[in-house]
């Protein structure tokens, strides 16, 4: 540890070295990874679509009706696991409104709740409540306070008066709000919650946004709209190639009636 | 002579030592602030409950991600050891300072990890595993000092 003048610009260099190669590296990190717009050509000619996930045998139905946008009859069903205090699924969520948008009734898009028991998570059950006693009054109710609660995010969460907050969203979207209180403290929004979460620990789901493609987990790095479209257009060719002899055998192909063509099927 | 000599050494090569771990912090830091920004979600292969700790609510300090702090105090230990492997003395106190700061801090978040969040967050005890090589290793330097 002697001083030594002569060396001390060498330390000197090496610092400036990785900081430079640090900061460079963030910079092409972040815009490697900042996915969807950028490199959707390149992740288009990825061929491995959902080859690693295999489809979960088995799980309850979760809450019926599903929370559900598209067409019943679509061959390809999305199914996303949210928590309305979970950033990543209100960052996600303007990617799942795009998706719905791209594809209407190509697809089938099944929201479900899964509030995480965590503390800071303490008023996801309860936003997941609300969002279902808005759909218990009518179901197109239900994805606009959805839409507020996830666009609203910070907001109500950091508020300690957030069911007054949660009460001004539902008067926006035009929702009785005496009925939209007794709904919360009824037992039928709950039940829809509690189905839904016991729907994905029989799927395994273990975070949020956690979501399905025809009953194939989607991996966490494929979770960006490239993707996510990539997969839908996957399944849509392979399952336009399935139906074309089943048609002509005069199969009518999934019975969507139970509302849900991923429980338990895949 | 021989014995003061032979501590040199040693010393010279924990900081150096230091400085490797330190820049393996930054990495690991550096990796999930960039996955912050781009708001995407972090694999979790070891063990799960990665998302419940990025996105609760102490995974950012006044709106500045907890990772981004890890980064710049991985940065700033990667410095001072590197400074102290080339001799100077007090940066490797300050190195000192800063790594036990970093561990007390560390054992705060694996506390608030386990008791309050309820998982863990491989990244994050990456981190913790780097940070408190940081403090084991100056802590021999001083016991090797002593000697």
């Amino acid at each position: 540890m002697k001083n030594e003048p002569k060396s001390s610009s060498i330390p000197l260099a090496i610092i400036v070295t990785v900081l430079i190669v640090v900061i460079g590296g963030a910079y092409w990190f972040y815009n490697s990874s900042k996915p969807a717009s950028r490199n959707s050509n390149r992740a288009a000619n990825a061929s491995n679509t959902a080859k690693t996930p295999q489809p979960v045998t088995s799980a309850p139905l979760g809450a019926q009706p599903p929370n559900m946008l598209g067409s019943a009859n679509a061959a390809v069903t999305v199914e996303e696991f949210a928590d309305f205090q979970c950033a990543a699924c209100a960052a996600i969520h303007q990617t799942m409104k795009e998706i719905q948008s791209t594809y209407g009734p190509r697809i089938r898009f099944i929201f479900r709740n899964y509030p995480l028991s965590i503390p800071a998570h303490n008023k996801a059950y309860e936003a997941a409540v609300a969002v279902e006693a808005a759909g218990l009054q009518d179901r197109n109710k239900f994805w606009a306070m959805q839409d507020q609660l996830f666009t609203n995010q910070k907001l109500w969460t950091e508020n300690p008066n957030y069911r007054q907050l949660w009460n001004e969203y539902a008067q926006k979207i035009g929702l009785d709000i005496d009925r939209f209180q007794s709904d919360m403290g009824a037992a039928a929004a709950k039940d829809r919650v509690d189905r839904d979460l016991q729907r994905g620990r029989g799927l395994n789901v273990d975070s949020t946004p956690t979501i399905f493609i025809n009953g194939r987990p989607v991996q966490f790095q494929d979770v960006n709209t490239a993707s996510i479209r990539r997969i839908i257009d996957a399944e849509i060719q392979s399952t336009a190639g399935r139906n074309q002899p089943q048609a002509a055998a005069g199969n009518s192909g999934n019975a969507p009636a139970a509302g849900n063509a991923t429980e338990g099927s895949k | 002579m021989i014995r003061e000599a032979l501590g040199q050494q040693s010393v010279a090569k924990l900081p150096a030592a230091a400085a490797v771990v330190a820049l393996a912090g930054l990495v690991d830091a550096m990796y999930l602030t960039v996955k912050h920004y781009t708001e995407e979600p972090v694999p979790c292969s070891i063990i799960e409950g990665c998302e419940m700790v990025l996105t609760s609510s102490y995974a950012e300090i006044a709106g500045v991600p907890l990772a981004a702090l890890g980064a710049a105090a991985y940065f700033t230990a990667f410095s001072l050891a590197l400074l102290a492997a080339f001799g100077n003395r007090f940066a490797w106190t300050l190195f000192g300072f800063q790594s036990i700061i970093m561990a007390l801090v560390t054992a705060w978040l694996i506390y608030l990890q386990a008791a309050v969040i309820g998982a863990f967050c491989q990244f994050c005890l990456i981190s913790a595993a780097t940070s408190f090589a940081l403090v084991i290793l100056y802590l021999v330097s001083r016991f090797t000092r002593l000697k």
